[in-house]
């Protein structure tokens, strides 16, 4: 094959995607750093393009913003609690099923089944679940504290809310972690544990100091996808508590789509993207450069 | 010795615990979806008379208000029958477009190296980056361009988010192809696009099916984009099933029903890839 046929080849196998990205993502995104600097909302009656220039007036705002720096707080705890939760008790999963037993395949497609259920789904389904009524109160802990249990409303004190948005969460992301760690953990070399095995090596010893080493990378692959999905979470907040009681489960995702589309202010939701989105980046750039990049 | 049968039987409990805890929300959705309305507000599990009221409530919500009254009345919902379609529509085109420039593009990337770091690089961002970034410019564009409410509208955006993973699952199945092959076709006088689609196509067919798959799971599930983007004629299924969740009278037992309506596809979808969910998830990172 001639260079010019692989070089137009090779254009117009990438031409429908760099069309598809720059028509949806990169010219919205040029908009969405113009509109940054200016003020300017829908309900102003002018288009966006004549609105006023504000400079970093915005950038400033937000930095000031009590319920910026609340959501921000709010999806950083939940995102760190809810992941080490999940990492542990993936891997403690992970471990326990490494052995064969009857029934295994039954309950592999058992636990994994909430991770294919749409995030809407899971919070309708945990709404319905702590309602006053429901089999939380009514059934588990009502068995430990008697009737007072019937009296908890969960989506009425800011702490149990919290607590029900990570439960939840729990539920249905744990199979995730426990997924990749449980496949990394079964592609261990069969050799080196045997090896260990015959100088005497205990099955903790074995996995604390052969298996798990091992897969570490895998480990931080996961954590890491994990955290930047928790840290996205939407869903269950706009379901499940709608950010309430207050602003108490608020988070980022929900302040910025509020900010938007209720509040229409849309020059300084603009600005608040931008800022968490640069935070972002930097996690994400490190994160790639990590795992693809680094020499090792 | 006793010991080890103490570990044994512990292992056993925890794993058991676990697999209860994963059920009960499934076997609680289940109940309360065949529930008539007097037991919506009671613990037990089964149903003392099971009831398929609910789902005919989610197609016929204007029977909320004989059988419950003002309740009844303040919380009429539209029917679930035009969201279901649409997110039918929706995703199946999305996964077509996304898996079609997917496979041109993990062409690219598999032979030639392209489209280059920062393209490969932009794609990922798109799919870790929080959604609600996306938002705000998104909203701007499209009313300007009149998408809002449409479902090229939401195909478009699906697609550039979720052909991440059409790239990355499709680049290693093209690069399992024999580079020998396509230059032998080469020989025997077939053009590029003619090797592209006669020869790597039919053979990364099964890539196609698990990335199609994958994309379909995602784009079924996604609720922010669908709220911002859709009002009236567009409005898929995860739009709808959030506004009977807090719907004033709390129709807890069509709500139920619809969760599992709409749960079934996708848990299908999901067991038919299962072995291929770890690189689905990870975008290919982990070689395991």
């Amino acid at each position: 094959m001639s260079r010019e046929m692989a070089r137009s080849v090779k254009l117009l196998a990438t031409l429908p995607l760099n069309i598809l990205l720059n028509a949806i993502l990169i010219i919205p995104f040029a908009i969405m750093i113009y509109l940054a600097f200016l003020k300017w909302s829908p309900a102003m009656g002018i288009d966006w393009w004549e609105a006023a220039f504000v400079g970093v007036a915005n950038f400033v705002r937000a930095l000031g913003d009590a319920r910026f720096v609340n959501a921000l707080t709010n999806t950083v705890i939940y995102t760190v609690s809810t992941v080490s939760i999940e990492f542990l008790l993936g891997l403690l999963l992970a471990y326990l099923m490494l052995g064969e037993f009857t029934g295994k395949k039954a309950v592999l497609s058992l636990i994994i089944y909430p991770l294919m259920l749409p995030p809407v789904i899971v919070a309708s389904v945990f709404y319905l679940m702590f309602q006053p009524y429901g089999p939380v109160n009514n059934v588990f802990l009502r068995a430990v504290l008697g009737d007072d249990a019937l009296r908890i409303t969960w989506f009425l004190n800011p702490r149990l809310a919290f607590t029900a948005l990570i439960i939840a969460d729990i539920w249905q992301w744990t199979p995730f972690i426990f997924l990749i760690l449980y496949s990394a953990l079964s592609a261990v070399p069969r050799r080196l544990v045997e090896a260990a095995q015959v100088l005497g090596a205990s099955s903790f010893t074995i996995f604390w100091r052969i298996r798990l080493p091992l897969i570490k990378p895998l480990i931080i692959v996961a954590v890491v996808l994990r955290a930047l999905e928790a840290f996205k979470m939407f869903d269950y907040a706009y379901l499940m508590t709608g950010g309430g009681p207050g602003v108490s489960t608020e988070t980022i995702s929900l302040y910025i789509y509020r900010v938007s589309v209720l509040y229409t202010d849309i020059s300084y939701a603009a600005a608040m993207s931008l800022v968490v989105l640069v935070m972002l980046a930097l996690v994400i750039r490190l994160f790639i450069w990590y795992f693809f990049e680094r020499v090792r | 010795m006793e010991f080890r049968i103490v570990t044994k039987a512990l292992k056993y409990i925890v794993i058991g615990v676990f697999a209860l805890w994963t059920l009960i929300p499934l076997a609680w959705i289940v109940s309360l979806a065949f529930k008539s309305y007097a037991e919506w507000r009671v613990s037990y599990f089964v149903p003392k008379n099971p009831t398929t009221d609910n789902f005919v409530l989610l197609f016929k919500p204007e029977e909320l208000l004989g059988r419950y009254g003002v309740m009844g009345a303040t919380a009429i919902i539209e029917p679930a029958t035009k969201p279901l379609i649409n997110s039918l529509i929706v995703t199946a085109a999305t996964t077509f477009l996304a898996v079609f420039i997917g496979f041109f593009t993990a062409y690219g990337a598999s032979r030639y190296r392209a489209p280059g770091p920062f393209t490969l690089f932009f794609t990922l961002l798109t799919r870790m980056l929080p959604p609600a970034i996306f938002i705000t410019p998104i909203m701007v564009y499209y009313s300007n361009l009149g998408l809002l409410d449409t479902y090229f509208g939401l195909v478009f955006l699906y697609s550039a988010v979720t052909v991440t993973y059409a790239i990355w699952i499709l680049k290693g199945f093209i690069d399992a192809v024999p580079v020998e092959w396509e230059e032998a076709a080469m020989l025997e006088g077939a053009t590029p696009i003619k090797v592209v689609f006669k020869v790597v196509l039919p053979l990364v067919r099964p890539g196609l099916v698990v990335a199609g798959l994958f994309i379909f799971l995602l784009t079924w599930s996604e609720l922010l984009f669908a709220l911002v983007l859709t009002n009236i004629s567009a409005v898929t299924l995860p739009v709808h099933i959030s506004k009977y969740v807090g719907a004033v009278g709390q129709l807890f037992g069509p709500q139920a029903a619809l969760a599992l309506i709409g749960s079934i596809i996708p848990v299908a979808i999901g067991y038919a890839i299962q072995k291929h969910l770890v690189t689905g998830f990870t975008f290919g990172m982990v070689r395991g």
